[in-house]
């Protein structure tokens, strides 16, 4: 006792219990530090891969760009001189564009500059040809409606009309849409992230004023959702996998089978379509020199697949068309039959040239040398897209000399979907290989409260559940194996019969042991997904083990003078039991309980793994780890750590209690 | 003054030890009787068979050959009937007991009732001097201190026959000196018969009525000296002339020993050749 206080005096009891903890809090930081560089290396190549793959990127579709206002007077024609403005063309140079109406190339010399044309020749009229008006708003409600809030209506809107976002547009094509004469640009982002059906914060690649778009419905902000720059946070989760966009031009088309269209700014008035307008358009790049073929598009990669997609020669559209022939290629034909009587042919995506690898007699082609069995043939009439990844495409026949070719229309993928660079798709990632610790730690509320305490679900309860299966199971091992290490010492032929059974008890894989017992129990009338049996039983049988080894080794770790003096006194063997080998096996007893603790917790878990327990930790890590939730796995991670470490802890105490000799 | 008994009567005994291949002779031929109420020391050198003799008597181990009697019972009903206590050569505390728990171990498994075990096991603590350490745990204890507690417990039960195999060799030699008194004040008290093992002539000369010395290689009784100083010992005695004579003829008996092992075989009948002459020279010792 004299001794316990001087080592009391030699450090206040604060500094003692700090000394204790500093290096274990230094270790966990030090780890946790380590979690970011290793997310980082685990997460980029992934990223890398996402931003490289076009799939994952955002469409975009070059379409001509129509005048910015409609002139007063769209019958009369624009004089040499004119200054002509374009919505959407300030990236487009006079030397890769083409003037045309409606499909038609306009013969008038320009200088195209930031979206502006200088005409040199004047062009003739119509410059626009009016459609008709589109119907709507079809959201306007009336300022007086009281149960659902109206729009910013204008004072005059109350007097002409309600204010509304959504029109629906009239039948038939049209090319550009004017509000008062002023051009409407289309124009909508897709936002970062992918809706999973819970997630009601999404973030978009620039900062937007724009109502929001989810799955052709129309958000306001403020009454939908909430906007801070470039995030915005849904009223309601959007639904899984819908399409999550804000206006980000002057419209965007809301609905395209119901053909409605939202604009970005409330309007009373209803947009007018114009069918034909004059407008500058892409050029392709190329000589046109009445030999060339090959040009290129101007934006790549391009869609594939791309139905969409007009290339004009003048105001000739060519055909995207493929042909197959009628023939079989078997190897040794050399004469195919095509639909048409022209066009490229290629065989496995290679050109064949005419003249040298084939002969033609109208929609018939013999090759000189027959294409080899199964060999792709085809014919394209008009044009072959020979790489989409560059956007270079051959056409059948050279163009004219100084004859112009453009593109209406065409889809491209422009940028990465996940943002402009790798840590942006990185950090915009749904799941992580490894989360940054702090988005875990960020996580742990929302998890721990996921379901009322009332639910089964609710990971606190969970944790409970299992500790107490794991609490069963070490009272029934420990008890098991401390009876098994007695009689091992106290009767020698029953060790030699028994240990290498139970030795040969715990290489069995728990795994394949689970499913035998499962069956066992259902037939017996266990409920297994319920009951808390398969938990206690499996933990037992691998928590007994290490208890019985260490006990048995405690009880045989007795001094042998300490046994001669039981002997001096004519003690009974109960006694020598009781007061010499059990007091001496205790501190072995306890280090083997730990480690049985940590064991029965491991097959607790496996146990309601298997068992599908859902009122188990071991069922929700496996639920998360399906679900592909990383972060919530991670969370499980260190519920089931802080519980190992509980019940080890609990161990520690009760050894405390009653092990009061040992020396601390 | 009539001959006390012989409880203590060893005939002849050997012992070998085997360990593998090889065999050890620890004590051969040994002849020894000790009478009731004798104190008598066994000194020698380092193996000579100090502890196996002490652990023949006891009973923890058998002879080879020979016969033991102690207290006119064979070794092992001598045991059975509690008549010795031992103090080991290692304290041998048991660490989850508390000292006063170690000095009641005896007891509890004696039977004793509850109350007078503990009122016991505190007089012993405070015979031996460590009143204020009764809650201690013997790692918190010195190896001095745990020897005291091993002794405090041997006397617990008040056995007739104390075997102490160096008791008092960890201590330092102020409190050997008190340990001495002490047990010499004990045994003129109780009239004990006790066995004491120890290096020191001096201690061996102050304590004892007899002494054995004995040689090593193999392990064998040399020669039995009287030891005639009057009681009561004190610190005078120590200084008495007597005294030195009695230091100086048992070293003289190692030394020899030492010098010639085979020259002294006979000696080792001294104490022994059935109960004639050397058992009365022990018996003629009174008190
Ligand atoms: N269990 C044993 N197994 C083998 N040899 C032993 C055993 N016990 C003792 N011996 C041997 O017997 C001899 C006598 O040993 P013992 O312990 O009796 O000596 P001792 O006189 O008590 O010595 P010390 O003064 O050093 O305690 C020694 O040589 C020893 O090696
Ligand atoms: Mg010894």
């Amino acid at each position: 006792m004299a001794r316990e206080a001087a080592d009391g005096a030699r450090a206040p009891a604060w500094r003692r219990a700090l000394s204790g903890w500093v290096p274990l809090a230094v270790v966990l930081a030090v780890l946790v530090a380590l979690m970011y560089p290793v997310a980082l290396l685990l997460g980029l190549p992934l990223a890398r891969t996402r931003m490289d793959n076009v799939a994952n990127w955002v469409r975009a579709t070059t379409t001509p760009k129509p005048l910015s206002a409609a002139p007063a007077d769209v019958g009369a024609g624009a004089p040499a001189g004119a200054q002509l403005r374009f919505g959407g063309a300030e990236n487009l140079t006079t030397a890769r564009s083409v003037l045309v109406y409606g499909d038609r190339p306009v013969d008038a010399t320009y200088d195209l500059l930031d979206g502006a044309a200088h005409l040199r020749d004047a062009v003739a009229g119509p410059l626009l040809e009016w459609g008709g008006a589109l119907t709507g708003p079809l959201d306007a409600r009336s300022p007086g409606d009281a149960d659902t809030p109206a729009d910013v209506a204008t004072g005059a809107g109350v007097s002409e009309g309600v204010a509304g976002h959504v029109f629906a547009l009239p039948a038939g094509r049209w090319e550009a849409l004017y509000l008062g004469g002023r051009l409407l640009v289309p124009g909508a982002d897709d936002a970062i992230e992918r809706p999973d059906g819970v997630l009601a914060t999404f973030t978009f690649p620039e900062a937007e004023t724009g109502p929001v778009l989810v799955n052709g419905q129309l958000l306001l902000e403020g009454e939908g959702f909430e906007g801070d720059g470039r995030r915005i946070e849904l009223r309601s989760p959007a639904p899984f996998n819908a399409s999550v966009r804000r206006v980000s031009g002057d419209y965007a088309v809301l609905d395209a089978a119901a053909g409605t269209i939202a604009l970005a700014e409330a309007s009373a008035e209803a947009p007018r379509v114009a069918t034909a307008t004059l407008a500058v358009v892409e050029r392709l790049v190329g000589e046109v020199d009445g030999v060339n073929r090959v040009f290129h598009l101007q934006h790549a990669p391009l869609v594939e697949s791309d139905a969409g997609r007009r290339i004009m020669l003048e105001d000739v559209e060519l055909s995207p068309a493929a042909e197959r022939p009628a023939e079989r290629v078997d190897g040794e034909r050399k004469a195919f039959t095509f639909t048409s009587d022209r066009g490229v042919v290629t065989v496995n995506g290679a050109e064949a040239l005419e003249g040298r690898d084939f002969g033609r007699a109208g929609p018939v082609v013999t090759f000189t040398v027959a294409p080899p069995r199964n060999a792709a043939l085809r014919q394209y009439p008009d044009y072959v897209v020979n790489d989409p990844a560059t956007g270079v495409i051959t056409l059948a026949k050279p163009p004219a000399a100084g004859s112009r070719v453009w593109a209406a229309t065409y889809t491209y993928y422009d940028h990465p979907a996940c943002g402009s660079s790798e840590i942006e798709c990185f950090l915009s990632m749904p799941q992580h290989p490894m989360p940054f610790p702090h988005w875990i730690a960020k996580r742990i509320p929302a998890f721990l409260t996921n379901y009322p305490l009332s639910d089964a679900r609710n990971v606190v309860r969970a944790t409970l559940y299992t500790a107490g299966g794991t609490l069963t199971a070490l009272a029934f091992g420990g008890l098991l194996g401390v009876l098994l290490a007695i009689v091992f010492v106290g009767i020698r032929p029953l060790e030699r019969a028994l240990l290498p059974w139970v030795i040969a008890s715990q290489t069995v894989p728990i795994i394949a042991l689970v499913p035998v017992l499962l069956l066992l129990l259902g037939n017996a009338g266990v409920t297994v997904q319920t009951s808390l049996v398969p938990a206690a039983l499996i933990g037992a049988y691998i928590a007994f083990f290490p208890v019985t080894v260490g006990t048995v080794t405690g009880l045989r770790s007795v001094d042998p003078l300490s046994l001669d003096l039981m002997k001096s006194y004519a003690s009974s063997p109960l006694q020598v039991f009781w007061k010499v080998r059990f007091p001496a096996a205790v501190p072995y007893l306890f280090v083997s309980l730990k480690l049985g603790a940590a064991a029965a917790l491991v097959g607790a878990l496996v146990a309601e793994t298997e068992s599908n327990n859902r009122l188990g930790l071991g069922y929700a890590i496996v639920g998360q780890v399906q679900a592909g939730n990383v972060s919530d796995v991670w969370i499980l991670l260190l519920i089931s750590a802080a519980l190992g470490i509980g019940l080890v802890a609990l161990v520690g105490l009760l050894q405390r209690f009653t092990a009061p000799w040992e020396r601390r | 003054m009539p001959e006390a008994p012989v409880i203590i009567d060893v005939q002849d005994v050997s012992k070998l030890f085997r360990v593998g291949k090889v065999e050890a002779v620890a004590l051969q031929d040994a002849n020894l009787q000790i009478h009731d109420g004798q104190f008598v020391s066994l000194i020698g050198p380092s193996g000579c068979g100090k502890t196996t003799l002490m652990r023949l008597v006891a009973d923890l181990i058998e002879p080879t050959s020979g016969r033991i009697t102690v207290a006119g019972k064979s070794p092992k009903e001598a045991r059975a009937a509690r008549e010795y206590g031992y103090v080991f050569q290692a304290p041998a505390l048991y660490d989850w007991r508390n000292v006063l728990a170690n000095v009641m171990l005896p007891l509890e498994i004696m039977g004793w009732p509850k109350g007078e075990r503990r009122a016991r096991a505190e007089e012993m603590l405070r015979l031996v001097g460590l009143e204020g350490f009764h809650r201690s745990y013997p790692w918190q204890l010195s190896g001095g201190m745990q020897q005291r507690v091993s002794i405090a417990r041997a006397l617990a039960f008040d056995p007739k026959l104390l075997l102490m195999d160096e008791p008092f060799g960890a201590l330092d030699e102020i409190t050997r000196e008190v340990m001495n008194f002490e047990l010499l004040r004990l045994w003129r008290q109780t009239g004990k018969t006790v066995v004491f093992v120890t290096h020191s002539i001096a201690e061996a000369v102050f304590l004892s009525s007899h002494i054995v010395v004995m040689t090593a290689r193999p392990g064998r009784i040399r020669e039995i000296i009287e030891v005639d100083l009057p009681y009561p010992r004190d610190h005078e005695t120590r200084e008495s002339e007597r005294f030195f004579e009695l230091t100086t003829r048992v070293r003289e008996a190692l030394r020899l020993g030492k010098e010639g092992e085979g020259a002294v075989g006979g000696a080792a009948s001294v104490g022994g050749k059935g109960a004639g002459g050397p058992a009365k020279t022990l018996a003629k010792v009174g008190y």
